[in-house]
């Protein structure tokens, strides 16, 4: 039983594990580093992964030949076998696709991040959480009574666009593992960059004084504009990725309790604003997940299954509470920001003020008689 | 419900995203007194309004006031707020998977309007009784507020809290006290939604939306404007829906839950402080005033003095 179990357990893990790190890593991005509280991120998640859903399979029906006459959502069962045999034998088309399915995920992230971004700027931080959080429930709603995107209540099935993968025992797994780990990496390493550079400074000072930021003459509603896209965009691939490993997206999926209040949990529990912190909360989190769903499996007889998932609402939440009553701020804190070494420093000191000695009308202060 | 909710973030200045939970509070005891006892949710709106006020109080008591004695931020308030809610939701479906399992009743976690309303006029006992009930204690507040010493000190407490504790003012008993009533509050409208629409464990979860369009349309500051915007966006739903259906078509439904949205999307570019906001007086300054400038203009092109 534990044989071969714990390494399909592991890779759905880190899988799960790096889709979670991404999504958390965006919104500590604007929450931890630009003091956005995102309080709608299952809506720009959603949003990539219904893109992802309904237009892949779409393009990969029309690519393959298959005509289903206008009504895409109710034949998938029928032809989803048939796209998968084609594209398990063309590897490129697949790849392609699946870019292509990435890609737009980021673009209508990228396009629900603008919109957000709107209200973000004017609004006090208790309306705005208010607000996306109003937004995010609309769009689930939304994507549970309009069809045509996403198969309305049902959803739909994925073509499997790594079915070219399945040259042995789990291996399409493993390769789905390969590429979310790419990703996440890259995500990791891309936003510590930010968060050291000068950038990250100025976002954190935009998210403690804005007043004084602004007359320092930083341009906070450009920067938190930006913030907000580029973060809803990788969430949106984030999505994608999701969608295209489990084969199939659907609305109940995105709820607030699934898809926005964990990432809070991580953030808060790991350390706002510490991408490290973050990424151990993520483990955290998806690795007791995944522990609770296992448990579900062995107390089948015994209890209904949902009461664990209950059960799980219930520890999540005092958890937080916790967090935040004795240790606010998480298992790792925010570090002080990063700044020039001490050397370097040194030998500025050395060749800079010498030169004001001698030319002191170069002086950036202007002298009064 | 808005007028709880308002209560509840004019005394802490936290938006409780919570309390939403406090009506499901009330479905769920309605659901219990009439699945066991057969007793009508009017039965049960006593049994709500303790269980709700408890919760409440019990809310701002462990959890709120504690945090905020610790400095915590808003936005940390908010997701504790978010994280009870959340709790709240697992807290009542374990209870259905316990009404499931001790009582075998299967439809806990999700089930269709109660019945046990009476008839008046051949129409819904309810269609009579929320409204009633909605002026009575509006004016029940406006009363307390304005009449009574506690009722003022209460006011006092809300608007100025250093300067009512140096009058003596024990401004964490009222603060408690308007929570008490906020929690019941919500808990008696749960009883009353279990009668004209279906239950479930997140119903209030997803209620906070239309209960905040509500409380921001009218003023999130004023708890008659909350008053005033729960009807409007209560009516709205409904009224701009069927308007929607007749002219569109039945696809139009589904974005009736969007109202409240673009309600509150409204509110806040165009008046944030909310319809109490509009100052009446200038408003009907304004219009009278039409009449005397065209006849101040009709005279003096007939060149008189």
């Amino acid at each position: 039983m534990f044989g071969t179990d714990i390494v399909t357990f592991s890779v759905d893990l880190l899988i799960i594990y790096a889709i979670y790190l991404v999504v958390s890593l965006t919104l500590n991005l604007e929450a931890g580093y630009s003091g956005i509280p995102n309080f709608g991120k299952a809506m720009f998640v959603a949003g990539g992964a219904a893109a992802a859903g309904s237009v892949s399979g779409r393009l990969s029906a029309l690519l393959v030949g298959i005509n289903v006459s206008g009504d895409y959502s109710n034949n998938v069962p029928l032809i989803i076998n048939k796209l998968n045999a084609t594209l398990s034998a063309n590897p490129i088309l697949s790849v392609e696709i699946l870019l292509l399915g990435v890609a737009l995920a980021a673009g209508i992230g990228a396009a629900l991040g603008y919109l957000a971004s709107y209200p973000a700027i004017r609004l006090r931080e208790d309306y705005l959480g208010m607000l996306l959080l109003a937004s995010a429930q609309f769009f689930q709603i939304f994507l549970r009574s309009y069809p045509p995107v996403i198969g309305g209540v049902q959803g739909i099935e994925i073509p499997d666009f790594f079915g070219w993968a399945n040259t042995g025992v789990g291996t399409r797994d493993v390769v789905i593992l390969g590429v979310v780990t790419l990703f996440a990496v890259s995500v990791y390493v891309y936003f510590e960059k930010i968060a050291r550079s000068p950038l990250g400074r100025t976002l954190r000072a935009i998210r403690d004084n804005e007043v004084a930021s602004r007359a320092l003459g930083k341009d906070d509603v450009a920067m938190r504009k930006r913030v907000i896209v580029v973060a809803s965009a990788i969430s949106g691939m984030a999505g994608a990725l999701l969608t295209f490993y489990v084969e199939s997206v659907g609305p109940d999926t995105w709820s607030r309790q699934d898809w926005t209040f964990p990432f809070w949990v991580i953030i808060i529990m790991g350390g706002a604003a510490n991408n490290s912190g973050v990424a151990i909360g993520a483990f955290t989190y998806a690795f007791l997940l995944k522990a609770i769903d296992k448990g579900k499996f062995l107390f089948q007889g015994i209890l209904p299954s949902t009461t664990f998932n209950y059960l799980q609402y219930i520890a999540f939440a005092s958890l937080l509470i916790l967090v935040l009553a004795l240790r606010s701020e998480g298992i790792l804190p925010e570090k002080p920001s990063f700044t020039l070494k001490r050397d370097t420093i040194a030998n500025l000191l050395q060749t800079k003020p010498i030169a004001a000695e001698q030319n002191p009308d170069d002086s950036p202060l202007k002298k009064k008689n | 419900m808005a007028i709880g909710l308002t209560l509840t973030y004019l005394t802490t200045k936290v938006p409780n995203f919570a309390y939403g939970s406090f009506v499901t509070i009330g479905i769920y005891s309605s659901l219990s007194l009439y699945s066991l006892y057969g007793i009508s949710p009017y039965g049960a709106l006593p049994l709500a309004f303790l269980l709700g006020s408890m919760s409440s109080a019990g809310m701002y008591l462990g959890i709120l006031r504690i945090l905020a004695r610790r400095g915590s931020s808003l936005v940390s308030l908010m997701i504790a707020t978010l994280a009870i809610d959340i709790g709240f939701v697992g807290v009542f479906g374990l209870y259905s998977d316990y009404l499931y399992t001790a009582f075998r009743i299967i439809y806990a976690t999700n089930f269709p309007q109660l019945p046990g309303d009476f008839s008046l006029f051949g129409v819904p006992g309810i269609v009579f009784a929320a409204p009633y009930s909605l002026v009575l204690t509006t004016l029940c507040l406006f009363a307390l507020l304005t009449e009574t010493k506690f009722g003022v000190a209460m006011r006092a407490s809300i608007e100025n809290p250093a300067l009512a504790k140096v009058l003596g003012i024990n401004v964490e008993a009222v603060y408690i006290f308007a929570w008490i009533i906020a929690g019941g509050f919500a808990a008696m409208s749960g009883a009353y939604y279990s009668l004209w629409l279906p239950g479930g464990i997140d119903v209030g979860s997803k209620l906070i939306v239309e209960i905040f369009a509500s409380s921001v349309l009218g003023g999130l500051a004023s708890i008659y404007g909350a008053a005033l915007g729960g009807v409007i966006i209560g009516a709205s739903e409904i009224l701009i829906t069927t308007a929607g259906v007749d002219v569109f078509g039945s696809s139009v439904g589904i974005y009736q839950k969007g109202i409240p949205l673009i309600f509150m999307i409204i509110t806040l570019l165009v008046l944030p402080e909310g319809l109490i906001s509009i100052k009446v007086g200038k408003v009907l300054r304004w219009t009278r005033m039409l009449p005397w400038i065209k006849l101040k203009s009709l005279l003096r092109l007939r060149g008189g003095n």
